[in-house]
């Protein structure tokens, strides 16, 4: 990395194109519903973001006494049921197929670190819910935090869980997200692996 | 970074692709979803538990956590860090290297202080405060061990709980009038206070108050408890609860894990090493090569197995697109 600027305007030419992002052609082995998993994991997450910035702007508790806030609850908490399907889905494919061969190792980690943020994305936004749920699984998810020595976390100040799940956990996912999709656009999706039963020129060939 | 390999093929083709189209189609599915989901089942919201509703459906046990409080024997009471100096629930270095970061008195916070509050309410409480704040400490722990004691043959009797005579101090007098606070429905406001600020951003002293056994026995949580695989259940049965969290909840109920007095450090410090396996799966030799070996990769790009087993001599350049 001799120049830094010459280096960043390459990314940045790369990461800003639209070839990278409108891509009017796709490898023939991504085709069919194994291929939408991930489109239907971000689909997910835009979902819980629409919903959430409403629950956000009408407050946390709005579902207990408004029945229209309570749909729009309903709505987040079903769309990320739906997040965490896709995902494990997603996550599935990923791993049958090899995902991370080609250079491809960032992107995977990049979206186990997703996989990682996103538990306790969700977990704050079920602990400011105000239910049995959240009363419940504050105090009995503290203990772990506290032995881990992770007690600045505090799960029974519904104020710093609102913080954290409004602000700064979903700007962590949306980066890591957003990361993870720059390369999976960037690098493509990967090859399969060589066929040997099919006997298949390509299975014997090295480069 | 892109270095190639020979376990992948490279003669593909490219076809042609609406990107677009494809994530507006992922979207709309999603959304339809989610919304039949929400108008049919809504969202799972079951009652929480709160301190008047305890107080009133259980007051000998009520008076029974109020003075566990009071007497430094309850959980919290002596908890540890990162509430207190407690013993109780220290279950590794770190957790003592954090220090005191939310510091609880719980014989202040959670009793004398709210009393104190009442008071000014209902001033017959105050002589039975004065009275216990100037006994010594022996005749506090005195008092509070015969009242315990007493306490298991209590009685709620016309609005108190009424034990076997004895000579408990003040404690009756302060017991039934933290009950009387607890049924009012004030203690949630005596318990979430700051003086500092006028915000209630912070309702921790209210839930640690109720952690232990007014939690823990509750019928309504046994489903959601540690050893019935906890947080992967929901609040109400039907709906799906936080399942993601499969593996550390199974970790819980190792027996070793299960039955360590540091269980939670345990379980989620060996769910963390799961993790780690996973994200580093790349790297780590045998496991990264583990996919091809499975097969499960034939089914899914069996159509591409198909199409090239079948051109196989007609094999085109790598990359190469056949749009024409």
């Amino acid at each position: 990395m001799a120049n830094w600027t010459l280096t960043s305007k390459r990314m940045a030419g790369q990461v800003l194109s639209a070839d990278t992002w409108l891509p009017s052609e796709m490898p023939e082995y991504a085709q069919g519903f194994m291929y939408m998993l991930g489109s239907l994991t971000a689909s997910s997450f835009v979902a819980l973001i629409i919903s959430g910035i409403i629950l956000a702007a009408n407050g946390p508790d709005t579902w207990s006494y408004n029945g229209a806030m309570r749909f729009v609850a309903a709505t987040h908490f079903w769309s990320v049921q739906a997040f965490f399907f896709f995902m494990m889905l997603h996550l599935w494919r990923v791993f049958f197929t090899g995902a991370w061969r080609g250079g491809r190792g960032m992107t995977w980690l990049l979206g186990a670190i997703s996989f990682l943020i996103a538990i306790p994305t969700a977990f704050t936004g079920f602990l400011i819910n105000g239910d049995l749920y959240s009363e419940w699984n504050a105090v009995q998810a503290k203990d772990g935090l506290n032995a881990l020595g992770l007690g600045w976390v505090n799960l029974t100040n519904a104020g710093q869980m609102f913080g954290m799940h409004v602000v700064v956990l979903p700007l962590t996912l949306t980066l890591l997200i957003a990361a993870h999709i720059t390369r999976v656009r960037i690098k493509s999706v990967v090859p399969p692996y060589p066929d040997v039963k099919s006997q298949s020129p390509e299975g014997a060939t090295k480069s | 970074m892109t270095k190639t390999s020979d376990d992948m093929v490279k003669n593909y083709r490219m076809v042609p692709e609406d990107f677009v189209k494809h994530l507006f189609s992922t979207f709309v599915i999603v959304t339809i979803v989610v919304l039949v989901a929400s108008i049919l089942f809504s969202v799972p919201e079951k009652q929480p538990l709160t301190i008047k509703g305890y107080a009133t459906s259980n007051p000998v046990a009520f008076e029974q956590v109020a003075l566990r409080a009071l007497d430094g024997q309850g959980q919290i009471a002596n908890y540890g860090p990162p509430y207190n100096h407690g013993t109780g629930n220290v279950e590794s270095v770190m957790q003592k290297a954090v220090g005191i970061l939310h510091p609880i008195n719980a014989e202040q916070d959670f009793i004398l202080n709210p009393l104190k509050m009442a008071a000014s309410i209902n001033p017959a409480i105050s002589p039975a405060l004065k009275q216990f704040e100037s006994a010594s400490p022996a005749q506090q722990a005195l008092w509070e061990t015969r009242y315990t004691a007493a306490l298991n043959k209590g009685q709620y009797k016309n609005g108190a709980v009424v034990v076997p005579k004895g000579n408990y101090g003040p404690l009756p007098t302060l017991m039934n009038a933290t009950l009387s606070l607890g049924k009012s429905g004030l203690m949630s406001g005596a318990l979430i206070r700051n003086s500092s600020v006028i915000t209630r951003f912070d309702n921790q002293n209210y839930l640690l108050f109720l952690q232990g056994q007014p939690l823990q026995n509750d019928p309504a949580t046994q489903s959601m408890a540690g050893g019935n695989w906890g947080i992967i259940h929901p609040a109400i049965n039907g709906y799906p609860g936080a399942w993601w969290m499969t593996i550390p909840t199974w970790i819980y109920q190792w027996p070793a894990v299960a039955n360590s007095p540091a269980s939670d450090a345990w379980a989620l410090g060996i769910g963390f090493f799961f993790w780690l396996a996973l994200a580093l799966m790349p790297w780590i030799p045998g496991l990264n090569k583990l996919p091809r070996y499975l097969g499960v990769h034939r089914l899914i790009w069996r159509e591409f197995y198909r199409s090239h087993a079948n051109d196989a001599a007609t094999a085109v350049a790598p990359g190469q697109s056949h749009a024409s």
